[in-house]
C-alpha cells in the first residue's frame, strides 16, 4: 500500500468521524438547551469552546447566538472545523482512494456531501436542523457499516480504525474536557441543579447513556461518567477502547518500530488517572496533557507511515 | 398525445437507428417498440435517474476554467447507440488489423525504417513528426508491441460505410465512461436486457490487466502493475482511478515512484520500497521523465527512461509510440496494412489531402471552404477549420496558418457523420455521433465489444468532444441471427 494513499485513508476515516461528532454534538446540545431553564448561563457558547474555536468565529460573527453557530459549525465552508469543510475533505480524500475501497463506500460518501449542500441552508431552523444532522449521522453510521461489511482487515481497513479512532479519543477528550469546565467553574446552585442532565447530555454526546445504565446500574453522577468515559474496556468511544483499537492496529501493521510501545505507554498513562482523587482543575490539566499525546501518536503514525524518505 | 418521434429527420446524414421519422431499421426494432410502450413522462423520469444515477456515482470530468477546476457530471443521452454484431465482427477485426499495422510501422520506425527506405513514406515525415523520439531508437519491446492501448475513433459517413477518422495511440482516455455507461443503462433500461441480446462489454478492466501482465519483464511470481496518473485535477483522474479499482492495480502519481541505482522502479509504499513491473502511464511522453524528455516536468519519475531501456519495467504505451498518432501519418496507415500484413485494409480511411505535399497544398487551398483542416498533432477537436461551418473570414486565416506550416496540417472531405437518436426536451432528435472502439494489444488482442459513442449534443454540431459540449451514449452490439 502507498504510503499517500495510507495518509488519504487515514484522514478520510478521521474526517468521516470529526462528521459525525460534530452532527452529534449538535443535536445533543440543541436538546440539552431546550431542557435547561431559560437564563442558565449555559449557551450555544460552549460549542465553540470544545474545538478551541472561539477566535475564529469572533473574527466572523458578532454574537455567539444559536443562529451564528449553527452556522458556523455545520454550514461554514471557510471554517476548516466545520461539518460540510469536514465532508468536503472526506469525499476529496475518497475520490482520490478509489482504487483501494468498496464503490459503494464512495458513492455514499458523494451521495452525503450532495445531500449536505443542497439542504444546507435548512440547518438554521430547528426542525429542518434535526432532520439534516440525522440523516448525515445515519449515513457515517452506513459508511462505517459498509466497510465493516465488504472490506478485508487489511492495511487500508487498519488505516481506517487508526483514523477513526483517534479522531475519536480526541473528541471524547474534547467532550470531558469541556464538562469538567462547567463543572469546575463558578456555578450557580441553578446550574448546579441541573448537573444530572448535563452528564446524561455528556453521555448522549458519545451515544453512551445506554451502555452507561447497563453497566453502573446507578444514576448518573460525574465521577462515574469520567470514569466510564475514560477508562471503560469496552464502550467504543471511552478513551481506553479507542486506545485499544490503535494499539490492535499499530501492532499489525508493517514497519511499526516505536509505535506500539508508544501507544501502551499511553494506555497505561489513561489507565492510571484517578478520577475519584484528583480535583476537578487537577482534571483540566489531565485532560489538556492526554489530549497533547494524542497529538503526538498522531505525529508517530505521521512519520512512520505517511513520510517515505528516499535517500538519493 | 405527440410522439416523441415526432417531425424526426433523417435526410441530412445516415441515422442509426431510423429510416424515417416513421421506420426503424432491424437493429432499432425491439428498442423502438419498447419506447413507444412507455409515456412521455416515463421516459422523463428514466432520464431524471440516469441523471441523479451519475451524480451519486460520482462519474464527472474536471473543466479547467478561470474560476478554478470545475467537477462536472458526465453528460449523458439516455438512449443507446446500436451496431448488429454481423458488422461488427468485421469491425473488429479490420481494427486488429490496423493495430498489427501500426504496431509494425513504429517497430520499423525505431529499427530498421525498412518502410521509409522501400519508398512507401517519405523520411521527413518521421523526422519532423514532435512524436518521434529518438531516445526510443533500437528498443524491442515485448511481443513487439509498442502501442497497447488504442482508442480509433470511426465515423459512418452518408455511404453508411464506417471509416476510421484517427487513431489515439498516446494516452487515448474514454474507457471507464464506456462501462460506466453501462452501468447506467441496465439501472435505466433493465427490462431490455432481459429480450435484447446485447454483448457485455464489463470485462474490459480483465482485458486490460491480462495485457499489462503479458508485457511484463519478468513472468515469474506476482507481477506489480501501476496505474501512473498526473494527479487529482487531470480531467481523466476519475477513469485513471477507476480502472486502478477495477484491476486493483495501484494508483500512482510520479512522487510516489523512485528510480534507484540498479534502474529500477519502485514505489514508496508503508513497507518501504516495493518494485513495480508495470507501469500503465496516462501521462505524455513529454512528462514522462525529467531526466530525458522535458526538465520542468513534475508529474513524471526521474530515470524512468533509464528502467524503461535496462528492460526493469514496462511502460504501455511505450515512449515513442505516440510517433503514430500523426494525422500525416495516418494517411499512410492503408500502406502500412499492405506492406507489413500483406493485406488489404478492411477498414478505409477517410480521404486525406497532406499539406506538405504542393499538390495536394494547391488543392486544399482552393477548397478550403469544403474541407476539414485538422492539426496533425492534437486532440480533443481543437485548432481545426471545419470549412462549411466557417466564416469567410476564418477560411482566410487558416490560409495563412497552413502556408506557414504544411507539414502539420491535413485537410480532409467534410463527412456528413451519421446520427442518432437523442432525447432533447423531452422529443428525440437526430444528433451526429462518432464511435471510440479500445483495443488492447500484448501477447494477444483484443477489441471491446462497441466502444464509447459519443454525440455532439448541439443541434447541427460535428463536435463530440466532451470538452466542447459533447456527450456520450450506451453502445449496444446486439446479437440478431436468431431473430
Amino acid at each position: 500500500m502507498l504510503s499517500r494513499s495510507a495518509e488519504r485513508i487515514y484522514w478520510l476515516a478521521r474526517y468521516i468521524e470529526r462528521t459525525e461528532n460534530i452532527a452529534r454534538l449538535v443535536n445533543v446540545h440543541m436538546n440539552l438547551l431546550m431542557d435547561l431553564p431559560k437564563g442558565v448561563e449555559m449557551g450555544w457558547r460552549q460549542l465553540i469552546l470544545i474545538n478551541a474555536s472561539e477566535h475564529t468565529f469572533y473574527e466572523k460573527y458578532n454574537v455567539a447566538n444559536e443562529r451564528n453557530i449553527t452556522r458556523f459549525l455545520l454550514a461554514d465552508d471557510t471554517y476548516p472545523g466545520s461539518l460540510l469543510s469536514s465532508l468536503t475533505a472526506a469525499r476529496e480524500n475518497i475520490r482520490t482512494s478509489r482504487d483501494l475501497l468498496p464503490d459503494e463506500a464512495w458513492e455514499q460518501v458523494n451521495e452525503m456531501h450532495l445531500f449536505a449542500k443542497k439542504n444546507l441552508e435548512t440547518v438554521a431552523n430547528r426542525r429542518h436542523r434535526v432532520i439534516f444532522l440525522n440523516e448525515i449521522l445515519k449515513g457515517c453510521q452506513r459508511f462505517t457499516g459498509l466497510l465493516s461489511g465488504y472490506m478485508s482487515h487489511n492495511d487500508p481497513y487498519a488505516f481506517i480504525r487508526l483514523g477513526r479512532n483517534v479522531e475519536r479519543a480526541d473528541m471524547t477528550s474534547r467532550i470531558l474536557d469541556l464538562a469538567s469546565l462547567l463543572l469546575s467553574e463558578s456555578r450557580s446552585d441553578e446550574v448546579r441543579q441541573y448537573e444530572t442532565i448535563l452528564w446524561m447530555n455528556v453521555l448522549k454526546a458519545l451515544n453512551a447513556l445506554l451502555m452507561y445504565r447497563q453497566q453502573k446500574h446507578s444514576r448518573v453522577n460525574g465521577d462515574d461518567v469520567l470514569n466510564f468515559l475514560l477508562q471503560d474496556q469496552n464502550l467504543p468511544r471511552s478513551i481506553s477502547c479507542c486506545l485499544s483499537e490503535i494499539s490492535e492496529c499499530v501492532i499489525k501493521l508493517p514497519n511499526n518500530g516505536e509505535v506500539p510501545k508508544k501507544v501502551s505507554d499511553l494506555q497505561a498513562y489513561v489507565h492510571a488517572i484517578n478520577t475519584e482523587e484528583t480535583t476537578q482543575a487537577q482534571l483540566r490539566g489531565i485532560l489538556d496533557d492526554l489530549q497533547n499525546k494524542l497529538g503526538g501518536l498522531h505525529n508517530e503514525i505521521t512519520n512512520k507511515w505517511f513520510l517515505i524518505i528516499t535517500e538519493d | 398525445m405527440k410522439s416523441i418521434w415526432e417531425n424526426y429527420k433523417t435526410d441530412v446524414a445516415y441515422d442509426e437507428l431510423m429510416y424515417s421519422e416513421y421506420q426503424s431499421r432491424p437493429v432499432s426494432h425491439q428498442l423502438c417498440r419498447y419506447l413507444d410502450s412507455l409515456k412521455k413522462e416515463d421516459i422523463d423520469k428514466r432520464k431524471t435517474a440516469a441523471e441523479l444515477a451519475i451524480m451519486e456515482m460520482g462519474i464527472s470530468f474536471t473543466v479547467y476554467s478561470d474560476e478554478g477546476n470545475i467537477d462536472r457530471a458526465w453528460p449523458f443521452d439516455i438512449i443507446p447507440r446500436i451496431i448488429d454484431a454481423r458488422e461488427w465482427r468485421i469491425i473488429e477485426k479490420g481494427l486488429k488489423q490496423r493495430l498489427t499495422a501500426l504496431n509494425c510501422f513504429i517497430s520499423d520506425v525505431y529499427g530498421e525504417q525498412a518502410f521509409i527506405k522501400d519508398g512507401k513514406m517519405p523520411g521527413d515525415i518521421v523526422n519532423s513528426s514532435k512524436n518521434f523520439r529518438k531516445e526510443c531508437i533500437g528498443m524491442k519491446p515485448k511481443h513487439t508491441v509498442w502501442a497497447n492501448i488504442c482508442g480509433t475513433d470511426l465515423v459512418r459517413d452518408k455511404d453508411g460505410i464506417m471509416y476510421v477518422l484517427e487513431d489515439n495511440l498516446r494516452v487515448p482516455s474514454g474507457v471507464s465512461y464506456m462501462l460506466e455507461n453501462r452501468v447506467i443503462t441496465k439501472r435505466v433500461f433493465p427490462e431490455l436486457f432481459q429480450d435484447i441480446d446485447i454483448q457485455p462489454i464489463d470485462d474490459y478492466p480483465t482485458h486490460l490487466h491480462d495485457m499489462l501482465t503479458s508485457i511484463a519483464p519478468h513472468q515469474n511470481g506476482q507481477i506489480t502493475c501501476a496505474v501512473l496518473t498526473p494527479g487529482i485535477y487531470n480531467s481523466a483522474y476519475f477513469e485513471h482511478a477507476y480502472l486502478a479499482q477495477q484491476m486493483g492495480a495501484q494508483l500512482v502519481e510520479g512522487n510516489d515512484l523512485v528510480v534507484k541505482d540498479d534502474d529500477c522502479v519502485y514505489m514508496k509504499t508503508i513497507r518501504g520500497l516495493e518494485k513495480v513491473d508495470v507501469i500503465y502511464r496516462r501521462i505524455d511522453d513529454d512528462f514522462l521523465d525529467p531526466e530525458v524528455f522535458r526538465k520542468d516536468s513534475t508529474l513524471g519519475v526521474k530515470g524512468l527512461m533509464r528502467a524503461w531501456k535496462a528492460g526493469n519495467v514496462a511502460l504501455a504505451n511505450a515512449p515513442g509510440a505516440g510517433v503514430a498518432d500523426d494525422k500525416v501519418v495516418y494517411a499512410y496507415v492503408p500502406e502500412m496494412i499492405r506492406y507489413f500484413l500483406n493485406e488489404e485494409p478492411i477498414l478505409p480511411n477517410v480521404p486525406t489531402y497532406l499539406c506538405s505535399n504542393p499538390d495536394h497544398l494547391e488543392y486544399v487551398l482552393e477548397h478550403l471552404a469544403e474541407l476539414v483542416v485538422k492539426p496533425a498533432n492534437e486532440s480533443g477537436g481543437y485548432g481545426m477549420l471545419v470549412g462549411p461551418h466557417a466564416t469567410a473570414k476564418e477560411v482566410e486565416n487558416f490560409r495563412e496558418i497552413i502556408q506557414k506550416d504544411p507539414r502539420n496540417y491535413i485537410a480532409q472531405p467534410t463527412l456528413s457523420i451519421s446520427t442518432a437518436p437523442t432525447l432533447c426536451k423531452g422529443k428525440l432528435e437526430p444528433r451526429h455521433i462518432d464511435l471510440r472502439p479500445f483495443i488492447l494489444q500484448g501477447q494477444d488482442t483484443f477489441v471491446t465489444a462497441g466502444g464509447l459513442t459519443r454525440v455532439a449534443l448541439k443541434k447541427g454540431s460535428l463536435v463530440v468532444n466532451s470538452s466542447q459540449g459533447g456527450g456520450s451514449k450506451d453502445t449496444w452490439i446486439i446479437n440478431m441471427e436468431d431473430k
